[in-house]
C-alpha cells in the first residue's frame, strides 16, 4: 500500500472506517518518525480490526510494536513515551479492558500538561473499538464512553462514518495532548462481524484533511424531533427517521461526532427548531453521555421543550450474551421510533 | 479488457470467501495496483488490487459469495 499512486482519474473511493483510519495513521507516520504504534497484535497479525495492516512491514518493528497481555505496561511506556517527545498510538481492541489502565490514562496521560503547568505535555492517541450487538458478551460489548467523558484532560471522539473516521485521526494524530478514538466494533467495516452498515462507509478523499473537535454533524435535517447520536445510534438514529418519514414525522439527526468537546450550541440549535428531542447510545443511562445532552438543555433553556425529552441507552445491565436478551437491551431504529413517537404525544 | 479474478494464492484453504466491499463505484476510473475490492473469507479481511488502470465494471457486487478463480469484474482500458 506504500506504492499506492496519488491520483485514480477522479474516481470516488468508497472506504471502510478500518481503512480511512489507517490511511490516516499511515499518511501521519510517514511524515513523522516521533509516530509509533504499540498494543497487542498490532504488528504481525495486523490489528484484531485491521487497522495496523502492513505497517510493520513498512515501519519496521521499533514503531510498530507487539506487546504482550499488559495494557498496565503499554499504556504506562506509551504515557512515558509522549512525555518525553514520542507521539505514540495506542491500539486497545476492546475499551472493556481498560479499567486496568485507568492510573496512567486519568493521573498521568490525562494530567500531566496541567500538573506540570504545561512544561510537559502527552501527545498520545489511543485507538479503540466498542460496543456490542454481536453476542460477544458482557466484557467484549461495553462502551464506556461515559466512563472516560467524565475525567477532564481527554478528547474523545467517536467517528461514525469513514469520512469522519479520517479527518477525526488526523485531528488526534495532530492534537499535543491525549486523544482517544473510538470506533463501534459494528460499523467499523470488519469481515467477520457481516457486511459493512452502508451508511458508515463513505466516499473519503485522497488529500489529508482535519475535522474540528467540538463540532456536531447533522446528517439530516428535520422540523419535529432531534434525534441525538453518535457512532452506531447514528445510523440506529438514520433508519428511525426513515420510518418516521412514513409515518409523516420530520426528524433531524444530529450526530456528536465528538463527546469531548461537545457541541452543546449544534444541540441547542437544533433542539430550539425542533421543540423535541430524543438521545440515543449505546453505552451505560446512568451518569452518562445521554444525561450529559440533556443537562445541556436543562442548563441553557429547558423552555425550548415541548415536551419532556426521551433516552435510549443500555438500562444500566452488563450487555446480555444471548441474542434476544441483548437485542432486548441495546439501543435500535424501532426503540428510537417510539421514543420520537412519546415526545409527539405531549 | 482484463478480468479482475480472485487469485489462486490469495488464501490457502478451499473455503468460500465473499465479497466485503468494492472500494469504487461500477464505472469508476480505477490505476493499476490500488485496492478495488476487499473479500473476507474465514473472518480474516483480504484485498484486492487492480491488474490494471481504465475503466472498471463490477460483475459480482458486495455480499457475493466467490471462490478462488471467478470473475468478480473487469477493467477496459481507456
Amino acid at each position: 500500500m506504500a506504492q499506492q499512486a496519488p491520483s485514480t482519474g477522479g474516481s470516488a473511493r468508497t472506504l471502510t472506517m478500518a481503512r480511512a483510519g489507517r490511511e490516516a495513521v499511515i499518511a501521519e507516520m510517514r511524515k513523522d518518525p516521533n509516530i509509533f504504534v504499540i498494543g497487542e497484535d498490532v504488528a504481525k497479525l495486523g490489528g484484531v480490526f485491521g487497522t495496523t495492516v502492513g505497517m510493520a512491514e513498512e515501519f519496521g518493528a521499533h514503531r510498530v510494536i507487539d506487546t504482550p497481555i499488559s495494557e498496565t505496561g503499554f499504556i504506562g511506556i506509551a504515557t512515558g513515551a509522549a512525555m518525553a517527545g514520542m507521539r505514540p498510538i495506542v491500539e486497545i481492541a476492546f475499551v472493556d479492558f481498560i479499567g486496568v489502565c485507568f492510573n496512567a490514562i486519568f493521573n498521568f496521560a490525562a494530567k500531566t500538561h496541567y500538573m506540570s503547568g504545561g512544561q510537559f505535555k502527552v501527545p498520545m492517541t489511543m485507538m479503540i473499538g466498542y460496543g456490542g450487538g454481536y453476542n460477544d458478551a458482557a466484557q467484549h460489548s461495553q462502551c464506556l464512553i461515559g466512563t472516560l467523558a467524565h475525567v477532564p484532560g481527554i478528547r474523545i471522539v467517536t467517528p461514525a462514518d469513514a469520512h469522519d473516521a479520517k479527518g477525526l485521526m488526523h485531528s488526534c494524530l495532530r492534537d499535543d495532548n491525549l486523544t482517544i478514538w473510538m470506533v463501534h466494533k459494528a460499523i467499523w467495516g470488519l469481515g467477520w462481524l457481516g457486511t459493512a452498515i452502508k451508511t458508515a462507509m463513505a466516499t473519503v478523499p485522497e488529500e489529508e484533511y482535519t475535522i474540528p473537535f467540538g463540532k456536531a454533524r447533522i446528517w439530516r435535517e428535520g422540523t419535529d424531533v432531534t434525534l441525538v447520536g453518535y457512532g452506531i445510534t447514528v445510523h440506529h438514529a438514520l433508519q428511525a427517521a426513515e420510518k418516521l418519514a412514513a409515518d409523516g414525522v420530520s426528524a433531524e439527526v444530529l450526530d456528536l461526532r465528538t463527546i469531548v468537546p461537545m457541541d452543546r450550541e449544534a444541540i441547542m440549535k437544533s433542539v430550539t427548531k425542533t421543540g423535541r428531542v430524543v438521545v440515543a447510545d449505546e453505552d451505560y443511562m446512568n451518569c452518562g453521555v445521554t444525561a450529559e445532552v440533556l443537562a445541556t438543555i436543562a442548563e441553557r433553556n429547558p423552555r425550548v421543550l415541548k415536551a419532556p425529552a426521551v433516552r435510549v441507552a443500555n438500562p444500566d445491565i452488563p450487555v446480555p450474551f444471548s441474542r434476544p436478551m441483548e437485542n432486548f437491551a441495546l439501543p435500535d431504529a424501532d426503540k428510537i421510533v417510539a421514543a420520537a413517537k412519546a415526545t409527539l404525544k405531549s | 479488457m482484463i478480468d479482475i479474478t480472485v487469485p489462486e494464492d490469495l488464501w490457502d484453504t478451499e473455503d468460500e470467501g465473499v465479497i466485503f466491499s468494492w472500494v469504487y463505484a461500477d464505472g469508476a476510473l480505477v490505476q493499476q495496483g490500488r485496492l478495488v475490492a476487499e473479500l473476507t473469507v474465514e473472518k480474516a479481511q483480504l484485498e484486492l488490487n487492480a491488474p490494471a488502470s481504465g475503466r472498471l465494471t463490477i460483475l459480482a457486487p458486495a455480499e457475493t459469495v466467490v471462490r478462488k478463480g471467478t470473475v468478480i469484474g473487469r477493467i477496459d482500458p481507456v
